[in-house]
């Protein structure tokens, strides 16, 4: 066992570099900076997202047509915006997340690859504008998942500018996960074995893995989409000897994948999250590090549960087999967290919040992921609300409560300014409930007969859809309760110690924001990422505040008496 | 790292057993309970397949709920017990983990899915699997309507009707191979195993009743098949559920505002008698003994639905309301000034066999083509189309 257990005396705090719009708006190839266009650009994508969810809602308060002038109109809302949730929100989200974390969190000074990291950052912006420009030649009609012949041969110029929208979105997927690996395999610090890493490394890990081994596919069927589409094969056309079910197929070999490249890094901030503000080391780190990893793996197998009303009948019981299999090491991960969380001393930081609130909300996704997976019942409410339900608790109630949590627990970090902890609580309350409002009643309206993307709908299921809608009005409006609160801590915020949280990862031992070059000197990790609560981490977490400033929680035998610190910013 | 042996179930966190037990009840009953919720959320079990699949649900549900009120009890267990109290700034205890139950968190799931693995194959078998004595339907898709085919042979004539006293071709017809009856909605009767063959005209469509809690996906350029079995008899929406295009929302039974179904039901007799003299034996009188003037055969025609117009286009007289295409109520007058030099009769015959020749303005090009040759899609004879043109020009404003 290491004995190195103060290892940061004699560290100095420096003044980090602050970043304004021209470092935003530039080329560069700071990975922290990098990180941070990642994030801006993926939430501006998902303010473009949401208002087309919105207007989604508004559509069917109604069982007929009333804002969109027709079906078509509709079909292209729903296409994009689930296109634009997942390829222009989430996954980059998450790569801002793993970009400006990952050198920080291994003690490194920037990326493997740091140029590479900056182009295939910027193959996004192009990316999400060509998507958005298809409303002028015809926006894509055929849903996120763009089934031929619908997507081949009846849907109008906008899916091409679609398709080649996410190969490019693709492309920077791929660069990003090869640089994540090389990182992770190349520049940890000393004394930081692979099961020293932080959990949200792993997850980062996992994730690329996935990444680099699924995306090809999607490029693969992207292609051949486009080809038909622009040149005249006849891949998918089986009136000239092509599949449709060939699209299916690689599609799904990635874009069920694509679920765990959305996820999984969801995960690794819900680890360190719930292990830092519960105050306790997490409970089994090699299960959890190593769930991922089953993840990973056992999600290649599963991917034509996508296609259990399409797919031969005798094919559909081995994929239900593999598809329950994955339900075990996510289970484990929940109830590692729910371990954590025993015996801890949980402080209910707006971060702390949205982890707890991830952890209620995903088991309900997790549960009826199960019930999906059991081919005769998912024959029933295959392609119904029942599944736009279940989607929205993984990626929503999973994915995004991840991300919010992540924000609320690194934004001091990232920007030298604390949230405002009121305006946190009250954003995580009105997201909660108006998000189980928004989806848990679409459970019912799958399982009652409403099937997915239709914008008219028999009348018996309009007073529940008014329900969904409304409530989603509010989750709508809950997102300014954060960018409001972003708005005024960036303006006047308290300013945020290097570690306000007394976490022991290493992206805290370092002034907030940190330096250019991350750290002055070679920062040494605590030996063990999740060692709350013993004496050795204690000290360790004292002698950062003796150099860098007291935390928002200092301990009562910190070396300097320090005012409690409020709760909500000065 | 300090791997510490301690439970914290029972050490340390000073929870009796009376304690656990109660809680593991309460979690048991709790699952049972919100599984008992079932009936009431799925439609009403109208099939053999869905007293098997609401049965499978239920049980899914009531372990689903315990799981879920097992974490959401221990979540708000240890939010409440395990909360900082203020000015409480030392950690939890430096628990990193606990072999024995990590190993029973990952044996039970997998003992559960393994039991909820072998209880869905049993199902599907029994669900999917062919049955003695099919009644066997034919469903075409097409944007955005169903129409479904009875095959009508030498011995499923009407009561009282025989061979002989059919026409010469019709007899010919029906006794090689048959007539195909067609309907824009699927009827049956109580207890009769049903299979339908399905293709799509298009893009894919999927078949779903769920009353009946069957979905089957048509794919272009195959056939696919789908089997129940009804048990009640009444009427069920049938429903379109994989994306086709603008009129996806549009492809199911509707009913409109005068009480009557519209588009594609699935109608289950209360017995085979019921069925024909309800049903089939009407519809196979009318193919059997077409009507001479063929303005009335082409009522006979686009009533039946064997093309799918009435999905797209509003006609008062057959109580079409579709909203997708032109009105074609007193379409004759219009027609007749449409092209210069061309009268009504031939607009209309070219803007069924090329649809995109001519467009009303402010309409797409949606309509498929309809074609005069047998073997390509959407075939229409041209004894059709002249019967159907003949009606249409008889069509007035209401």
């Amino acid at each position: 066992m290491a004995t190195i257990s103060v290892p940061l005396i004699g560290g100095r705090a420096v003044e980090g570099k602050r970043f304004g719009i021209s470092d935003i708006l530039r080329w560069t190839v700071d990975h922290k900076v990098i990180g941070i266009q990642y994030m801006l650009t993926a939430s501006f994508f998902f303010i473009v997202g949401g208002a087309l969810a919105m207007l989604i809602r508004w559509e069917l308060l109604t069982p007929t047509l009333d804002i969109m002038a027709d079906g078509q109109q509709y079909n292209q809302l729903f296409s994009i915006h689930g296109t634009v949730m997942i390829f222009l929100w989430i996954v980059p989200m998450m790569a801002g997340f793993g970009n400006y974390l990952l050198p920080l969190m291994l003690g490194a000074k920037d990326m493997a690859f740091p140029w590479l990291n900056a182009f295939a950052f910027w193959l996004i912006p192009p990316a999400g504008i060509l998507m958005l420009m298809g409303w002028f030649v015809g926006q894509a009609e055929a849903g996120w998942t763009s089934y031929p012949p619908l997507s081949t041969l009846y849907s109008l110029d906008g899916q091409t500018l679609w398709a080649m929208s996410l190969h490019l979105l693709g492309l920077s997927s791929i660069l990003g996960a090869v640089n994540f690996i090389v990182t992770i395999k190349n520049m940890r610090p000393v004394g930081m074995g692979y099961f020293q890493m932080p959990l949200f490394v792993w997850a980062i890990l996992a994730t690329s893995i996935i990444i680099l081994m699924a995306t090809p596919f999607l490029a693969g069927a992207l292609t051949l989409l486009i080809l038909d589409r622009v040149v005249g094969t006849q891949f998918f056309n089986p009136a000239q000897g092509g599949d449709v079910l060939l699209w299916q197929n690689v599609f799904w070999f990635y874009s069920h994948p694509a679920v765990y490249i959305m996820v999984l890094p969801a995960f690794g901030i819900l680890s360190e999250v719930l292990s830092v503000h519960a105050r306790k080391p997490i409970f089994g780190y090699r299960a959890i590090a190593l769930s991922s990893l089953a993840i990973a793996l056992v999600g290649f197998t599963v991917w034509a549960h996508h296609m259990f009303t399409s797919l031969t009948p005798e094919l559909r019981i081995p994929f239900m087999i593999t598809s329950m299999i994955i339900a075990v090491p996510t289970g484990i991960k929940v109830f590692s967290w729910l371990g954590t969380l025993f015996m801890g001393k949980i402080r209910f930081t707006s971060a702390m919040l949205f982890g707890l609130g991830f952890l209620s909300m995903f088991v309900i996704g997790g549960i009826s992921g199960v019930m999906l997976a059991s081919v005769p019942y998912n024959i029933h409410v295959h392609d119904t609300y029942f599944v736009v339900s279940h989607l929205h608790f993984v990626l929503y109630g999973g994915s995004v409560f991840g991300i919010y949590a992540g924000l609320y627990h690194w934004f001091p970090k990232i920007s030298g300014r604390m949230l405002d902890e009121r305006l946190g609580r009250l954003h995580f309350i009105v997201t909660y409930i108006s998000f189980f409002f928004t989806f848990f009643p679409q459970h019912i309206l799958g399982m009652s007969g409403m099937p997915r993307r239709v914008a008219v709908y028999a009348p018996e299921y309009q007073s529940l859809n008014v329900v969904v809608s409304i409530a989603s009005f509010i989750l709508g409006i809950s997102t300014f309760i954060l960018i409001w609160n972003v708005i005024v801590s960036l303006r006047a915020g308290k300013r945020a110690s290097a570690n306000p949280w007394r976490a022991l990862t290493l992206e805290w031992a370092t002034s907030s924001p940190p330096p250019v070059t991350n750290f002055i000197g070679d920062p040494v990790p605590y030996r063990n990422p999740y060692g709350y609560g013993s004496e050795s981490a204690n000290a360790y977490l004292n002698a950062l505040e003796s150099a860098y400033g007291p935390s928002e929680h200092p301990s009562p035998d910190a070396p300097k008496a320090i005012k409690p610190a409020p709760a909500a910013g000065d | 790292m300090n791997l510490s042996t301690r439970s914290p179930g029972s050490a340390g966190s000073g929870i009796s057993p009376i304690w656990v037990v109660a809680a593991g009840l309460a979690i048991i009953f709790g699952g049972l309970l919100i599984g008992s919720f079932a009936p009431a959320i799925l439609p009403p079990q109208a099939s053999a397949e869905s007293r098997q699949i609401d049965a499978l649900f239920r049980f899914m549900l009531a372990i689903g709920g315990s799981i879920f009120l097992l974490v959401q009890g221990m979540l708000v267990y240890s939010v409440i017990r395990f909360r900082a109290k203020p000015g409480d700034a030392s950690d939890g205890a430096p628990i990193h983990g606990n072999t024995t139950l990590e190993f029973v968190w990952t044996i039970i799931p997998a003992i559960i899915v393994t039991v909820l693995a072998l209880y869905s194959v049993s199902v599907w078998n029994s669900t999917h699997s062919i049955k003695p004595n099919e009644q066997t339907v034919g469903a075409v898709g097409a944007r955005y309507a169903w129409t479904f085919n009875y095959q009508l042979d030498a011995r499923a004539l009407p009561s009282g009707v025989t061979l002989d006293q059919l026409e010469p071709n019709i007899r010919a017809a029906v006794e090689n191979g048959g007539l195909t009856l067609s309907s824009t909605q699927l009827h049956t009767w109580v207890n009769q195993p049903v299979a339908v063959s399905m293709n799509t005209q298009d893009v894919n469509h999927a078949f779903w009743i769920p009353g009946m809690r069957v979905k089957q996906d048509l794919l272009a350029g195959r056939t696919t098949e789908i089997r129940f079995t009804p048990i009640e008899a009444g009427v069920y929406r049938i429903v379109c559920a994989e994306l086709c295009g603008s009129g996806h929302g549009n492809m199911a039974g509707s009913v409109d505002v005068n009480g009557n179904l519209v588009g594609a039901w699935l109608i289950v007799h209360e017995s085979e008698d019921a069925f024909r003299s309800e049903f089939f034996d009407p519809l196979a009188r009318a193919a059997l003994f077409p009507p001479e003037d063929p303005v009335e055969r082409g009522r006979q025609i686009l009533a039946s639905g064997v093309y799918p117009c009435a999905s797209c286009h509003v006609v008062d007289d057959l109580g079409w309301n579709g909203a997708v295409g032109p009105n074609l109520n007193n379409v004759g007058s219009r027609a007749a000034t449409r092209v210069a030099g061309e009268s009504a009769e031939e607009y209309l015959r070219i803007s069924i066999r090329m649809p995109g020749a001519y467009l009303v303005p402010g309409y797409n090009n949606l309509m498929p083509q309809f074609n005069a040759e047998p073997g390509q899609p959407n075939y229409m004879p041209d004894d059709d189309l002249d019967a159907i043109i003949a009606y249409l020009l008889t069509l007035k404003t209401s």
